[in-house]
């Protein structure tokens, strides 16, 4: 019984002790990490709408097809919208892609970036590194988010041996456009599907 | 143990003799998850040096006070608070080096490494051979991981930290896992040669732990 409860109190001093070492830490530095990551979330919103005046902010929610949470931001200057940003994510091979999306008023797309991955190096990851994967995406419209196999200049050409997290990529650019679309352009959503039939 | 301890001794143990991933064999699964590039390699291997060194340290100075029958709880306890301190400072103040390691750090508390050098040193030890000892197996871990870094990002990838330096991809296996695996025999027999041709070791090495 002795025996029992010095064992007892030899761990709950040592729970206690760490615990308190725990704590005080995290007080310190979680003031610290809070304002770095809200500045990068900054930064990053600022590099998808380099010509945006205003500060950016959220404008709404939506619910992607995976079920996940996501918002959106409307970037402003002097007043008058110059980029509709949407934060997204794709299902990888291994990951989920985060990615932010920002599109100009005329709904078509500005830049993507992708935040975070964890998709197999050297082979998935290829859809970050390849700046010319990135790249297609610019200046297109909601009906020409396909992902082919074959070469393509009009709609989205996937990286050979990263197939999966292409076409992840591709579905996340895909559902933040369409929301961005849902959201903003009634005429314009028109005249994209025009196009494509 | 005796009282006169020879840190040398210690020094040259922890990062050639009893190397903790070539010698010992120990933590290996993240040596080979880490290791697809130099630069993780071997930021992974400077936080597991610092929380080797605390550990270490925190379990010699309360050598005498942990009950041994709850030892283990006792030492996973200290190694999963140095843990969470490191990963605490280094998500507020190591930003860049935060994003690519921040999956990694948390796995360190079930780095058999450390739970082994506390164990097996620390509590058997003064403070500060305590200490070196950490300091020395956290730089032979740390050596392992950038020389599996470096081996697999050049031939896996054509890259060194990052840098491009050939312009195709001689052996993309060697950045899979599988590949890991491949590279750590590789280095393993390779140690063992050097040490058989050059210091007339037996060339087995701890090994079994």
């Amino acid at each position: 019984m002795k025996e029992m409860l010095k064992i007892t109190l030899s761990l709950v001093a040592i729970f206690i002790a760490a615990g308190l070492i725990m704590g005080v830490t995290y007080k310190y530095t979680s003031p610290v990490r809070f304002i770095a990551e809200k500045k990068e979330k900054e930064e990053a919103l600022k590099e998808m709408a380099p010509d945006a005046t205003d500060p950016i902010l959220p404008a709404g929610n939506w619910t992607s097809s995976h079920g996940k949470p996501y918002e959106y931001y409307l970037a402003t200057s002097s007043g008058k919208p110059v980029a509709y940003i949407s934060s997204t994510a794709g299902k990888g091979y291994s990951s989920y892609i985060a990615m932010l999306v920002s599109m100009d008023t005329d709904l078509k797309i500005k830049d993507v970036k992708i935040l975070h991955h964890g998709e197999t190096p050297g082979l998935g990851d290829q859809v970050e590194d390849r700046k010319l994967f990135l790249d297609q995406f610019k200046g297109k419209a909601l009906s020409q988010i396909v992902l082919l196999k074959s070469e393509t200049t009009e709609n989205i050409q996937a990286i050979s041996g990263a197939t999966i997290s292409s076409r992840a990529v591709t579905n996340g650019v895909k559902d933040a456009v369409q929301t961005l679309v849902d959201k903003y352009g009634s005429g314009v959503k028109m005249a994209a599907q025009g196009v494509a039939k | 143990m005796s009282n006169d301890v020879n840190y040398g001794t210690i020094i040259k143990n922890g990062i050639f003799g009893e190397n903790p991933v070539f010698r010992l064999a120990l933590s290996l699964c993240p040596a080979v998850a880490v290791t697809s590039g130099v630069k993780n390699g071997f930021l992974m291997g400077v936080a597991v040096f610092f929380v080797m060194i605390m550990v270490n340290g925190t379990v010699s100075l309360l050598r005498n006070y942990i009950n041994p029958k709850v030892r283990i709880p006792s030492y996973m306890f200290i190694i999963a608070t140095w843990v969470t301190v490191t990963d605490l400072v280094m998500a507020a103040f190591a930003r860049d080096v935060y994003k690519q390691m921040g999956l990694y750090i948390m796995l360190i508390v079930a780095f058999a490494i450390v739970l082994s050098r506390a164990e097996m040193f620390a509590s058997k030890n003064k403070l500060l051979p305590s200490i070196v000892d950490g300091a020395a197996m956290g730089m032979g871990f740390l050596l392992a991981l950038v020389m599996l870094g470096v081996f697999r990002e050049f031939l896996g990838k054509g890259s060194l930290w990052g840098y491009q330096i050939l312009d195709s991809k001689p052996l993309l296996i060697m950045i899979l896992p599988t590949g890991g695996f491949f590279a750590m025999g590789l280095m393993m027999g390779w140690l063992n040669w050097i040490d058989r041709k050059f210091f007339g070791g037996t060339g087995g090495g701890g090994g079994g732990h």
